[in-house]
């Protein structure tokens, strides 16, 4: 193994010029459940697959890759979900911070950059592990309207019209290649985004205990109005596109 | 103060000017090369320097600073003439007849010296190294406007801890020309054309400003620079003994020699037929 | 007894300071400009303590300016006032406060609105149509209300800002000596004190339309 000598400190190069914690905690994300984001002309939806480890662990009906980072952003986790939540911790304090300084909400890309920062960091400080975490983030501000970015450990960040991070990532990736289209709906969004995720998720049948949604939008007075859905709202969706478990016909 | 002066000590002045990007920002500062003043080390330096210097307030204060002045320069079309006088008093004292009030911070740049005696000398010598090493590091000269926000942002990050200057500094650069920059312990800046300062200064303005126009010759520009110091010598007891006066062109200053101001007013009264005020003759003897 | 003075124009804000700078009894400078420009389209006016202020402005000129490079776009000018709010806020209450007081004028491009904020040293900040600092608020501020129109033209505006000046210098018992007037629109910040001082200077164009104004505001 020839990565041995440089595989346990995050600041040190190989010799091939590679940083090995850094593609390690990549490595562990490509494990997490599926998560998905795509941009719509009106909004934005993000989507994840929650993994059930065992039928025993109590079922949590909040959402847990699911996080509010202020009143225009949202973001979904893949990775370790610990991590995550320092991460979010600290963007939700600097989005506050903007706030009360400016008294103006922080721009989207601005939140995103400093998460980033954050991470870059922890890949060149001594001693230190990497976060273990990428993100999809959709938000809105008057700078560039509706917006979405994908970071991943190493801190790199970029806008996205659609995208995908977790386990299938890749097929999910040709999916959404296939099937995106500029003037989508909000609405075709989501149903593409339920579509998507049902052929990369191991599980057939699926259901809200499986799933994880929330959209960024606008209501009718033009506000922009962030949410994290439901399990009733995400089975309605399944219902809706005809995914859902056929239960309800019995 | 002069004994606080020379006690440094390795940490920079006061942080006056706390970053927004605290994190981010690590420029060198001029303050770093800087050493600073030991803050006595009692809960209110400010006020106790006050109880032991401020003389209108107690007479018999240990501490008399030096302090009455009058200083001026101005710029004209043959460049800046800048004059001063020589008296230091403390309190009521008359210190000194001698003092020389500009400072030679280099070949090409003049610092004048009002209010603390030791503190104008102190710092206006200090900025004399930072534009040497400015010179050095830049391998070019440093402009007017630069040295003199260096002393101004000096002074400021000494601001209410006592620091009194009043001062001129006066330079030629091929960039800027001619160039006064008005600084004092308040941590003003400003550019200008004429400026007098210290106790005198109001006398100096008095005569300057009624004969002052930008095209005075070299001569009579000397002349107005000495002769309004004459006045503010005569009118202001903090102000006297002599003239120093100085001229500055694109070669550098050049010294224009020391007028002891007994002699000048008789000679002045004389050839100008002024100082009328002063009598002569008791009416008995006409 | 600086003088700093604002007003809210159609798509813009004039902005008016004394040109004297006044140490003890003398007046030390007569040219003096007591504004900054934080960004292409926020001005800031500022009057107080010696020293204070213009470190305190070029404090938050670089901060803004940073901003602007940092992050590719501009702080509008209501950010910029909240963010100097803060800024002294944060001072008042250190050691050393700053003693300072301003005007922020400016215009924001995205919602093409003027602004004029008013903030004083104990970090109040409040948005306003005209606001004045110190003495001068006292003779300029019933003034206002009784001419000051929503909307107003620029031309009518430096008709308004004239008649202010001149109260000024009626009433003050010290000579300012005279004000610089700038405005910020959506051209960014200009000095419009031709306009406002047309006999001081010649080169300037005065239009038969101001002069008409000028005789309907004074009639």
């Amino acid at each position: 193994m020839g990565s041995r000598r440089y595989d346990s400190r995050t600041t040190i190069f190989s010799p091939e010029g590679r940083l090995y914690q850094v593609e390690y905690a990549q490595e562990a994300i490509s494990h997490a459940g599926t998560a998905i984001g795509i941009l719509a002309k009106d909004g934005i939806v993000l989507a994840a697959e929650r993994k059930v480890t065992s039928k025993l662990l109590e079922q949590d009906t909040s959402a847990e890759k699911m996080y509010t980072l202020n009143e225009s952003m949202v973001c979904a986790v893949a990775g370790l979900n610990s991590d995550a939540g320092i991460l979010v911790q600290n963007a939700r304090k600097s989005a506050q911070d903007y706030l009360r300084t400016y008294n103006e909400e922080i721009p989207c890309e601005q939140l995103v950059k400093h998460v980033c920062n954050v991470k870059q960091g922890y890949t060149q400080h001594g001693g230190l592990r990497p976060f273990g975490v990428s993100f999809i983030y959709a938000g809105y501000d008057d700078i560039r309207q509706f917006q979405l970015y994908q970071s991943n450990p190493s801190g790199n960040y970029s806008g996205w019209k659609a995208t995908s991070m977790g386990a299938n990532k890749a097929s999910a990736q040709t999916l959404l290649r296939q099937d995106y289209k500029d003037d989508m709906t909000l609405a075709e969004a989501c149903e593409l985004a339920v579509k998507i995720l049902s052929k990369t998720m191991d599980n057939t049948n699926l259901t809200s205990e499986k799933l994880e949604f929330a959209t960024v939008s606008k209501d009718a007075k033009d506000h922009v109005v962030h949410r994290i859905w439901q399990p009733d709202q995400i089975d309605q969706l399944l219902k809706d596109s005809g995914l859902g478990k056929e239960e309800d016909d019995e | 103060m002069q004994a606080i002066a020379d006690s440094f000590v390795g940490t920079g002045p006061m942080g006056a000017m706390a970053a927004q990007h605290e994190e981010d920002v690590r420029a060198i500062q001029q303050q770093q090369l800087t050493p600073s003043l030991a803050v006595p080390p009692i809960s209110q330096p400010t006020a106790f320097l006050r109880a032991h210097t401020d003389d209108a307030s107690n007479p018999d204060c240990k501490i008399k600073i030096a302090h009455g002045t009058t200083t001026l320069a101005f710029r004209f079309k043959g460049g800046i003439v800048v004059a001063v006088d020589s008296r230091a008093t403390a309190g009521n004292w008359v210190a000194s007849q001698t003092v020389n009030k500009v400072i030679r911070i280099n070949p090409f740049l003049l610092g004048t010296m009002a209010g603390g005696a030791a503190d104008c000398q102190y710092w206006e010598t200090w900025l004399g190294g930072q534009c040497r090493l400015y010179e050095l590091r830049e391998k070019q000269r440093i402009s007017v406007a630069a040295a003199s926000k260096i002393l101004s942002n000096l002074v400021y990050s000494y601001k209410g801890m006592g620091l009194s200057m009043g001062t001129m500094v006066c330079g030629y650069t091929a960039r800027e020309g001619p160039t006064i920059y008005y600084v004092d312990s308040d941590g003003t800046r400003l550019k200008g054309d004429l400026f007098c300062v210290g106790s005198g200064q109001t006398f100096a303005y008095g005569v300057l400003d009624a004969t002052y126009k930008w095209d005075l010759t070299v001569e009579e520009a000397l002349a107005l620079g000495k002769r309004s110091i004459l006045a503010a010598t005569h009118r202001d007891a903090f102000s006297g003994g002599s003239v120093n006066l100085y001229h500055v062109t694109e070669e550098g200053w050049v010294y224009h020699g020391n007028y002891n101001c007994g002699p000048a007013i008789w000679e002045a009264k004389e050839k100008e037929d002024s100082f009328n005020n002063i009598i002569t003759k008791l009416k008995d003897d006409e | 007894m600086d003088i700093v003075l604002g007003l809210r124009i159609k798509g813009g804000v004039l902005v008016a300071t004394s040109k004297a700078a006044t140490r003890g009894i003398s007046v030390i400078k007569v040219g003096d400009d007591k504004t900054r420009e934080l960004n292409p389209n926020t001005l800031m006016a500022y009057t107080g303590e010696a020293g204070d202020t213009v470190q305190f402005a070029e404090y938050i000129m670089a901060n803004t300016r940073l901003y602007g490079i940092r992050h590719d776009i501009e702080l509008s000018p209501s950010a910029v006032a909240s963010f100097t709010r803060n800024q002294l806020a944060k001072a008042l209450r250190s050691r050393k406060p700053y003693q300072v007081n301003v005007l922020i004028a400016g215009f924001d491009p995205k919602t093409e609105k003027p602004t004029l904020n008013l903030i004083d040293y104990l970090a109040s900040n409040v948005e306003l149509p005209y606001a004045a600092h110190g003495y001068a608020a006292y003779y300029t501020m019933s003034l206002l209300d009784r001419h000051w129109k929503e909307g107003m033209t620029q031309e009518e505006g430096v008709v308004l800002m004239r008649m202010c000046i001149k109260e000024l210098q009626t009433r003050l018992p010290v000579d300012f000596k005279g004000v610089y007037v700038k405005v910020v629109d959506k051209d960014g910040i200009r000095d419009v004190s031709a306009l406002v001082y047309p006999d001081e200077y010649p080169e300037a164009e005065v239009t038969e339309e101001l002069e008409v104004q000028q005789g309907e505001i004074a009639a």
